[in-house]
């Protein structure tokens, strides 16, 4: 009965996003880009209603939503690890980043861990290249990250997992 | 207006393409992603030409390259022959498990490589994708990008707008689609089809989903025969020298 | 400045850069303790303001705060110098020297960021607002001739006349093409089709490059008022700037500034009481770099996939829903009010004879000062990177500037002296691109670096064309080998080959120039690829599968930094002896190599 009640307020809310917009399928993008914010990652149910929505079939909606890298089709982990991999972050030891995230957590760019604390994704380039290499967690920004500083980071995170839910 | 291809002086339309005025012509241009039907899509890259307009000489793609004015075309220099060359072995590496695939590879002389997965057979050329949309089933579709992209239905399941139809697997040159046929049932792109049975030869012809397709298309005015096509032309045939009788 | 000096003698205007490099390093902390500390404070005899500007180019100083207008610049400051900076500086009309800038090769303090020699030697056109305004008050902008381009524009030309300007100027799109932005105005009005329609691209997705993100976060209006003009110029009645999502605050500043213009009369209809009609939508983009391609992005903005099309007609004759369409980069549309403003013949007195005006560049990478310069066309590699950049951390040696973005090339020491614009390094086989400019030093593998481009590139491509998915997959491969000592002298030849094909044969700008890192690498520093292929070892060491670290007994003191700094204790030894690495344990991260002092950590 939970789950039920859940699944039609997440459908009340996908229709609130929509709604937002004109029915055109010019607004895919947009509508896809506010649903990814509200449920973190685009529920397959809502990319169904957009394509109703927006009288436009449903392989050219997912094709969209395979295509632009602000999309996910899973859920995400409570604490979104990006790292910057822009070419002033590379030359000063991103991949090294990468690594130690990944002997820490067990996770390569694009995965989740099992218990949903954290996910991985590298980004091009954050803008902020003056303090390569950086890392950004949720909306955290941490400039020139070490292997030994990166511990630390994912230890503090740990603690703030659910801010993220509060916030909504 | 007046264009040479191949030193070959021809009449072209203004606004048709290098390769509608080459194929009008009979001048023969490789290519991998074309078919009239559908217009130049600009994927494979196999159909590249050396156009001069004036004293700039240029490559372009003759299927999406509109004729504007009285250029020269030369279709085959070695500039072009490497070009297609390294396509080949490039679409190779990816399909090599394609018999047409392997053909072009041996044909078009090309280097040694590695190929990424020798159980793959498709080139993505998208004439499936063009073909769905012709249709008007809209079932399958491009997704992912970059090296990714690959061909298939929303979610890799059985699509809803799938009407089992086949053109996909029709059209495609590798032979990548498959489409297994058992026991009065069709399985394609996830999906299994009921077929319909021809009421006079009793073969299997169509899935029931295509039939339904059709006559929604054509507004119900085709009777409700179950015919295989081969039996229709005959019962016409019949029906027209019955009537040429009278 | 001097104005404020002039008007309100006793006001004094606090400026805290809250770019995105700058938050990052907790300006908005600063900025809030600066506004506590100022508004219950009744000591002060003088008025002061708070605001937060965008970014001001020096980011590796950041916070940065500066006070005007007296000029002084604070970096590095955070919250808790706020109260000493209240106390000496407003107060006691002191200086606070620690937080000055100081450079680090002279050793000597500056007053004011203007001194140094980072500003020095930049000519500011495009950034010309950044950093002295608050990007969300329109009446800042206005306070800065903001706005007088178009009322000029509207009132005192014609449209011919305003197309006139922009072509005699000799203005080249920034975007990377380069092509000369008053023909394709003059194409597109010519096209007797309308409606027309005008976009703003903002979708900088290059790595290591971020001034796209500076202007249209610091000063939002400058886009907004290049696109009004030329909406005038060719008639057109609706405009699109498409930006990436992920700039969260370019986003914000840009939808409050497109609201003030249209509460102002800049957009919307008979704007300043003429018959132009003209507004501006915001589209986020979904993420893709190859929608920086003209024609990818108009697929985005209509509701498609970001694919490109072959631009045999251009989208000035057939863009948006098949309608003409000016097309500009951010950068581009930032220098129109300018040219308008100040006139074709003085812009085009800056630069060089192919491309005039200045050029804003994101210096990155392994260089002293990183931030955005806007330089003249011409001024050199060498005087960018060593004048205005401070030449090369920790003291190592240069080895290659990549310029260009992702598809860019790498242009080595022999070509420093080359005089930067559109047409010098597209000869020397890289090209302008947007302006990123990474500096690169002893410690950068040309190998890694060209293959790291290419991974980049096999993500972003659309994958429509062959050559440029299935080329960019072959030359991602064959590199990845040669990196793990696994190539053979015969992939030289391959790739250069496959190389030309993709620039001959792909489809779209980004796979045209696909190529370019890897040939670019191969031109001038093939020896490190050889070095790769026949000795199995990285010079650089940085592909890992072909480094060992070890310690050069001679040379090290035992002061035991690598020790301290090694993330996987692998390095051993006593006070004041010689330490050792343990290669078992060693992760290869260059740690050691990178602080060691004594250039004792060696590559084997």
């Amino acid at each position: 009965m939970a789950v039920n009640s859940e699944q039609t307020a997440d459908r009340k809310a996908m229709g609130k996003i929509i709604n937002r917009y004109p029915p055109e399928r010019r607004y895919i993008l947009a509508i896809m880009q506010d649903l990814q914010k509200q449920f973190n990652y685009l529920p397959k149910d809502a990319l169904q209603m957009t394509a109703e929505y927006v009288n436009t079939p449903m392989s050219v909606v997912y094709s969209m939503a395979t295509f632009y890298k602000a999309f996910s089709l899973v859920p995400k982990g409570r604490v979104v690890l990006k790292t910057c991999d822009g070419t002033a972050c590379h030359i000063k030891g991103s991949n090294i980043i990468i690594d130690e995230i990944y002997k820490t957590l067990g996770i390569r760019p694009g995965e989740t861990t099992a218990d949903g604390d954290f996910s991985l994704e590298t980004v091009n380039c954050l803008g902020a290249c003056a303090l390569a290499p950086v890392l950004v967690a949720n909306d955290r920004v941490y400039p020139k990250v070490t292997p030994a500083s990166l511990r630390e980071i994912i230890e503090e995170n740990r603690g703030r997992r659910d801010e993220s839910t509060e916030r909504e | 207006m007046k264009v040479t291809i191949d030193g070959k002086k021809i009449e072209a339309k203004l606004g048709e393409t290098i390769l509608e005025a080459a194929v009008r012509a009979g001048v023969e241009i490789p290519n991998l992603c074309y078919i009239e039907a559908f217009g130049g899509q600009g994927v494979c890259r196999m159909c590249m030409v050396e156009v001069k307009d004036g004293e700039q000489k240029r490559l372009v793609a003759s299927c999406t390259y509109p004729i504007t004015g009285e250029i020269e075309v030369q279709t085959n220099t070695p500039e072009l022959q490497e070009i297609r060359r390294n396509i080949i072995t490039l679409l190779y590496r990816r399909a090599p498990n394609s018999d047409f695939m392997k053909k072009l590879y041996q044909e078009y002389v090309c280097p040694a490589v590695e190929v990424v997965d020798p159980a793959e057979k498709c080139i993505m050329c998208r004439l499936c994708v063009k073909a769905c949309e012709k249709v008007g089933a809209f079932a399958i579709s491009t997704i992912m990008r970059g090296t990714e992209k690959r061909v298939a239905t929303p979610f890799d399941e059985a699509s809803p707008s799938c009407i089992g139809c086949g053109a996909c697997a029709e059209i495609c040159p590798t032979g990548a689609i498959t489409v297994k046929e058992e026991n009065g049932k069709q399985e394609i792109w996830h999906k299994s089809f009921e077929m319909s049975r021809c009421e006079i030869c009793g073969n299997y012809y169509s899935t029931l989903p295509v039939k339904e397709h059709v006559k929604e298309q054509l507004d119900n005015e085709v009777s409700g025969e179950n015919l295989c096509p081969s039996c229709r032309r005959k019962k016409l045939a019949g029906d027209l020298a019955k009537f040429s009788i009278k | 400045m001097n104005q404020l000096k002039g008007n309100n003698p006793g006001r004094r205007t606090i400026l805290v850069c809250c770019g995105t490099g700058c938050l990052a390093n907790g300006s908005a902390a600063v900025y809030e303790a600066l506004c506590d500390a100022l508004k219950g404070n009744d000591k002060f005899e003088v008025e002061t303001l708070a605001k937060a500007t965008g970014c001001n180019g020096l980011c590796e100083k950041g916070p940065l705060v500066k006070i005007l207008p007296d000029d002084i610049t604070y970096c590095k400051v955070k919250a808790e110098d706020v109260p000493e900076i209240v106390e000496k500086t407003l107060q006691q009309g002191e200086l606070v020297q620690r937080l000055l800038f100081r450079d680090p090769a002279t050793k000597k303090y500056y007053k004011s960021h203007h001194e140094t020699n980072f500003y020095k030697k930049q000519h500011k056109l495009a950034l010309r607002n950044i950093g002295e305004i608050d990007p969300s008050s329109v009446q800042d902008y206005l306070d800065r001739d903001g706005y007088q381009a178009l009322e000029k524009a509207v009132k005192r030309m014609s449209p011919a006349e305003v197309i006139e300007e922009v072509l005699k100027s000799g203005l080249r799109g920034r975007g990377g093409g380069g092509f000369p932005t008053g023909l394709k105005w003059k194409a597109c009005a010519a096209v007797d089709n309308p409606p027309r329609y005008v976009i703003c691209n903002g979708d900088e997705g290059d790595p290591g490059a971020f001034m796209d993100r500076s202007i249209l976060e610091g000063d939002p209006h400058t886009v907004i008022e290049g696109m009004i003009i030329c909406a005038y110029a060719i008639s057109a009645s609706k405009g699109f700037i498409y930006v990436r999502d992920e700039y969260d605050l370019a986003v914000k500043n840009l939808t409050k500034a497109i609201e003030n213009a249209r509460e102002r009369g800049y957009l919307g209809k008979n704007i300043l009481d003429s018959e132009l009609s003209f507004d501006i939508e915001l589209v986020r983009g979904g993420g893709a770099f190859v929608c920086g391609e003209e024609t990818a992005l108009i697929n985005s903005i209509q509701g498609n996939v970001g694919e490109p099309w072959d631009k045999y007609v251009y989208p000035a004759e057939k863009g948006l829903w098949g309608q003409p369409t000016v097309i500009n980069n951010v950068e581009t549309w930032a220098n129109i009010p300018v040219i308008i403003n100040d006139g074709a013949a003085k812009f085009a007195s800056i630069g060089t004879e192919g491309s005039k005006g200045t050029k804003v560049f994101s210096l990155v990478g392994k260089v002293v000062n990183t931030g955005l310069v806007e330089v003249p066309m011409g001024t050199t590699l060498r005087e960018i990177i060593f004048d205005i950049g401070g030449g090369i951390q920790k003291g190592r040696q240069f080895k290659a500037v990549q310029t260009g973005g992702p598809s860019g090339g790498c242009i080595p020491e022999s070509l420093l002296d080359l005089p930067v614009d559109f047409d010098t390094l597209t000869q020397a086989g890289s090209m302008m691109g947007s302006g990123g400019m990474i500096v690169m030093d002893d410690r950068t593998c040309m190998v890694e670096v060209a293959r790291y481009y290419v991974n980049f590139l096999a993500e972003e491509s659309c994958g429509k064309c062959v050559p440029c998915r299935e080329g960019i997959s072959f030359l991602l491969e064959t590199l990845t080998r040669i990196c793990e000592g696994k190539g053979k002298l015969e992939d030289l030849d391959l790739l250069e080959s496959m190389s030309c094909t993709i620039q001959q044969a792909a489809l779209c700008a980004l796979g045209r120039t696909a190529p370019n890192p890897v040939l670019s690498t191969l031109k001038y520093f093939r020896d490190e690829y050889l070095e790769h292929i026949n000795n199995h070892r990285c010079p650089a060491g940085i592909c890992k599968e072909l480094t060992e670290f070890y310690v050069d007994e001679k040379l090290c003191t035992g002061c035991g930094r690598c020790r301290r700094n090694c993330p996987a204790d692998a390095i051993t030894g006593e006070k004041k002896k010689a330490h050792t690495i343990d290669p078992e344990k060693c992760i290869k991260c260059g740690e050691c190599i990178d602080n060691c002092k004594f250039q004792a950590v060696k590559v084997k």
